[in-house]
C-alpha cells in the first residue's frame, strides 16, 4: 500500500509492516529494548505466511511503550500471561495489530520481568479498557501487584483460599498444601 | 422396567438437574434427552426448576471447593423419597481432573449416590436407561413400605 | 465493575450461579431502579479444576486430551489451539491433507455450536417448539461428526502433527447428503428466526454495544463482528488451509444492510457463519489434496521429538465463540513449564456491562445468552457462594422473560 502517514515524525505505511514496527520501537527505545525478533509461519497449499515479533523490553519504560502502542494503532490485548522463573516473574503481554486485511495481521508479544522482591507493574486499563480482566488474574494467581486497576477483587479462586497462595508459582507459596487426589480410595 | 411392581409412582419422574463445575458436555447430552430424537418428556419426565419439586437429582462435574456445600444443600432440600443419579466421569472418579486444588473428591463423598452413569459424556440413551433404573429403585422402595 | 453501595432507592438482585441463561454457573449482581437496569457486577465464580496447574504435570499428549474436556461445546478448539503453539516451538511441518481436515472438523463444530445457540436463545425468549426444532437439526451435524470421528461431544480428533482419521472417498456422498440437508433447512432457520415479528420485537435496540466499546474492550468473536468490528483469526492470519480458501468477514451489513451492533445482529452474524461453514466444507472436499494425515504417527517417537525442543510459542484459533489463545513454553523436559489457556468469554465478559446497562429485568437472560456465554472455558477456576434464594430466581427470570414474549404478541 502506497499510503503512508506520519507518526512522531516517521513515515510509517498505513498497513504496518513488522519491520517497520521493529524499527520504530527501537528507535525509540533505543537500549530499554533487551530483544527483538520477527518469526513466521508458513500454513496451507499457498504457503502463505503469518508474522509475528517478540520482544523483551525494561519495566522502567513500559507504561510509555503502551502510550506508543496506542498512538500508533490501538491494539488488541488477548491476554497477559505469566511465567515464574524462579528469581523473577515474566509477564508476557500478547497484542494482535492490524486486523481487518486479509491475512495481515502481526502478533506483537511485549515481555517485561519483575524481580520477586518487589513485583509491581503499571496497569494499562487507562488505555485498553479491555485488560480489567487478566490483570486481575494475574495478580490473584502470581502475586503481582498491578498499580491502579480499578478494581482488586479476586476474580477465579474461591474465598478460602487465604490471600497469599499464588498457584502459579513454583515457589512455597504454591498450592501444594490443597492438593487432592481424587483416585484415591481410602482404606 | 421390572414388572410386578405396584404402580405406587402415580405421577412420572421429576428430574433437577445441577452442575457442580462441569465442562458442559454431560449437560449439553441432558437437554438433547429432552429434545424429540430422543424424546423421554413422553414418558412425563421433564426438568424441574427448583429441587423442592424434583424426585431424581442430576448431578454432573467434578465438586469444586465451594460447590461442595451447595450440593449437599440441593440433596437437602429435596423431599423424600429421592434419588440420586451421578452423570460422567467427573462425579464418579474425577475423569482427568484427577489431581487438583481446587477440588473436594468424586460425588459420592458428599451425597449418597444411588446410580452411576459412566462416560465422557454419557450418551442421551445412557442418561435415559439411568433414570429408567432410579425409578425402578424408587417404586422398589414404595413397595416395600 | 467497581462494588458499589446501594442507595435507598434502587434494589439491589444476585443472580446466582444456577445461571438464567445456560446450565453454567456465573454470578450477577444488578443494581435496579423499578424495571431498569442501573449497574451490573459480574463475578465469575465457577468451575476452576486448576487446569493449567494440572498441565504442567503431564506430557503434551496427556494435555491434549485434558485440553479437550475443558469445555464441552467448543472441545475441538482447545487441542487444536495447543498443538498449533507446540507445532510452532517445535517447527513439525504439517501435511497439507491435514490442513484440510482440521478445516472441516472446525467447520463443522462452528455448525453445531451455533446451531445449540439458536435453540438456547429461543428457549430464552420463551419459544420451546423452535428449540425442539432447531435441536432436531442439530442431531443430523452430530450424527455427521458421529459418522467422521465416533463420537458426539468430545472427539479426540487432533493430534499434534495432524489429525487421527481420514476421510476417504465412500464417506464423501454421506457427507454431501446431509449438507445439502442443513442447506435446504437453512431457509426454514433463517425465516424463523429474521422474519418473525415477536423475535424483532424482543431482539431489536435490546443490548446494544457500539463499535468504540467493542475494539476498546477487546470483545471477539461474532459479539464483536455484530457491532461491525472486522476481527476474525481465520481472516486475519493464515493458519490451516484457511489462506486458500474464499472467506470473508461476516457482519450484519452483509445481510440486512446495517449495522446496529444488537441482540438481532448477533443472531443474524450467526446465522450467517453458518452458512459460511457449510460452504467452506464443501470449498475444502473439492480441494483437499492426496497425502498422510499426520506428521509422526508413532507417538513414542513424536514425545521423544518434543522432550528436546525448547521455546514458546502462540497458537490461535477462531472457536465458534471467539478467539482461542493459548501460550507454551517447553524447556526441554517432559512437561510444559507453563501453558495458558484464555478462552473467547474471557474477553466477552466485560462487554455485558454496558449491553446491560439500561435494559429491562426481563430482558436479561437475553441479552446475556446473545453473547454465548461458555462459563467453563473462562472458568478453569470455580467458586459459587450464594444464599438459597438463587435456585428459584432463575425460574423467576426466565418467567419473567416469557411473560414478556406473551404481552408482546397480543
Amino acid at each position: 500500500m502506497g499510503q503512508t502517514r506520519d507518526i512522531g515524525g516517521k513515515k510509517m505505511s498505513k498497513n504496518l509492516k513488522s519491520e517497520e514496527i521493529l524499527k520504530y520501537f527501537k528507535d525509540e527505545f533505543k537500549t530499554k529494548i533487551k530483544e527483538g525478533k520477527i518469526y513466521k509461519r508458513v500454513a496451507g497449499s499457498k504457503k502463505n505466511e503469518k508474522l509475528g515479533i517478540w520482544l523483551k523490553i525494561d519495566r522502567t519504560i513500559f507504561k510509555d511503550f503502551i502510550k506508543h502502542l496506542c498512538a500508533l494503532q490501538f491494539p488488541h490485548l488477548s491476554v497477559v500471561s505469566g511465567n515464574d522463573l524462579g528469581e523473577t516473574i515474566e509477564l508476557i503481554y500478547h497484542f494482535t495489530l492490524n486486523s481487518g486485511k486479509r491475512m495481515k495481521e502481526i502478533e506483537l508479544n511485549v515481555s517485561v520481568d519483575l524481580p520477586k522482591s518487589k513485583p509491581e507493574i503499571e496497569t494499562v486499563c487507562d488505555f485498553i479498557p479491555g485488560a480489567l480482566v487478566t490483570e486481575r488474574e494475574k495478580q490473584e494467581m502470581l502475586g503481582v501487584k498491578v498499580i491502579d486497576i480499578p478494581d482488586t477483587r479476586k476474580l477465579f479462586l474461591p474465598d478460602d483460599i487465604p490471600d497469599n497462595v499464588y498457584p502459579w508459582r513454583r515457589d512455597k507459596t504454591g498450592p501444594e498444601k490443597y492438593y487432592k487426589n481424587l483416585h484415591e480410595v481410602k482404606k | 422396567m421390572a414388572k410386578g411392581l405396584t404402580k405406587s409412582f402415580k405421577k412420572a419422574l421429576w428430574v433437577y438437574h445441577c452442575n457442580s463445575g462441569s465442562c458442559n458436555g454431560c449437560d449439553i447430552e441432558i437437554i438433547a434427552a429432552l429434545c424429540p430424537r430422543y424424546d423421554v418428556e413422553r414418558f412425563g419426565i421433564k426438568l424441574v426448576g427448583s429441587p423442592r419439586h424434583a424426585d431424581a437429582l442430576l448431578v454432573t462435574g467434578p465438586v469444586t471447593r465451594q460447590q461442595a456445600d451447595r450440593v449437599k444443600r440441593i440433596y437437602e432440600q429435596m423431599p423424600d423419597p429421592k434419588a440420586v443419579i451421578c452423570v460422567g466421569n467427573c462425579g464418579n472418579t474425577g475423569d482427568v481432573f484427577y489431581e487438583s486444588y481446587n477440588l473436594v473428591g468424586p460425588i459420592d463423598q458428599i451425597i449418597p449416590v444411588d446410580v452411576h452413569v459412566i462416560g465422557c459424556p454419557p450418551r442421551p440413551e445412557a442418561i435415559i436407561n439411568a433414570v429408567a433404573k432410579a425409578w425402578v429403585k424408587l417404586e422398589t422402595l414404595e413397595a416395600k413400605k | 465493575m467497581k462494588a458499589k453501595s446501594t442507595t435507598k432507592t434502587s434494589y439491589h438482585i444476585p443472580i446466582g450461579p444456577i445461571h438464567p441463561a445456560l446450565k453454567e454457573p456465573v454470578h450477577f449482581e444488578f443494581e435496579i431502579d423499578g424495571e431498569r437496569i442501573v449497574d451490573v457486577d459480574v463475578k465469575l465464580g465457577h468451575v476452576h479444576r486448576g487446569i493449567e496447574w494440572a498441565g504442567s504435570r503431564r506430557n503434551p499428549i496427556q494435555i491434549l486430551y485434558l485440553a479437550e474436556r475443558i469445555c464441552g461445546i467448543c472441545s475441538y478448539c482447545h487441542p487444536i489451539a495447543f498443538s498449533l503453539a507446540v507445532e510452532g516451538i517445535a517447527d513439525i511441518e504439517i501435511p497439507e491433507r491435514a490442513e484440510y481436515l482440521r478445516v472441516i472438523q472446525g467447520e463443522l463444530e462452528r455448525i453445531c455450536s451455533h446451531m445449540l445457540w439458536a435453540g438456547v436463545a429461543a428457549h430464552e425468549i420463551g419459544f420451546d417448539s423452535v428449540l425442539y426444532i432447531t435441536w432436531e437439526m442439530r442431531e443430523r451435524a452430530l450424527d455427521l461428526t458421529e459418522y467422521l470421528t465416533g463420537n458426539r461431544v468430545t472427539k479426540a480428533i487432533t493430534m499434534i502433527g495432524g489429525v487421527r482419521r481420514d476421510i476417504t472417498k465412500d464417506m464423501i456422498p454421506r457427507i454431501q447428503k446431509d449438507l445439502k440437508y442443513l442447506k435446504d433447512n437453512f431457509e426454514k432457520l433463517r425465516h424463523i428466526y429474521l422474519d418473525d415479528k415477536t423475535f424483532k420485537l424482543r431482539s431489536k435496540d435490546c443490548g446494544i454495544l457500539t463499535n468504540e466499546e467493542a475494539v476498546k474492550l477487546c470483545a471477539v468473536g461474532p459479539t464483536t463482528r455484530a457491532s461491525g468490528v472486522k476481527k476474525d483469526v481465520r481472516v486475519d492470519t493464515s493458519y490451516f488451509a484457511y489462506g486458500d480458501l474464499d472467506i470473508d468477514y461476516m457482519t450484519p451489513d452483509v445481510l440486512t444492510g446495517e449495522v446496529n451492533g444488537d441482540v438481532y445482529d448477533r443472531i443474524v452474524v450467526r446465522l450467517l457463519e453458518v452458512k459460511q461453514s457449510i460452504e467452506l466444507i464443501e470449498q475444502c472436499l473439492d480441494k483437499m489434496p492426496k497425502g498422510d494425515i499426520v506428521a509422526e504417527p508413532k507417538v513414542a517417537k513424536l514425545l521423544a521429538q518434543l522432550k528436546k525442543v525448547e521455546g514458546e510459542g502462540i497458537g490461535r484459533h477462531e472457536a465458534p465463540r471467539g478467539e482461542v489463545v493459548h501460550y507454551v513454553k517447553l524447556t526441554g523436559e517432559e512437561h510444559p513449564y507453563t501453558w495458558k489457556v484464555r478462552a473467547p468469554t474471557y474477553n466477552n465478559i466485560l462487554p455485558w456491562i454496558p449491553m446491560l446497562k439500561g435494559e429491562q429485568i426481563a430482558d436479561i437472560p437475553i441479552v446475556a445468552a446473545s453473547t454465548d456465554p461458555c462459563m467453563s472455558c473462562t472458568n478453569r477456576v470455580g467458586i459459587i457462594k450464594d444464599g438459597n434464594k438463587n435456585e428459584l430466581t432463575k425460574e423467576q427470570l426466565h418467567q419473567l422473560s416469557i411473560q414478556k414474549t406473551r404481552r408482546l404478541m397480543k
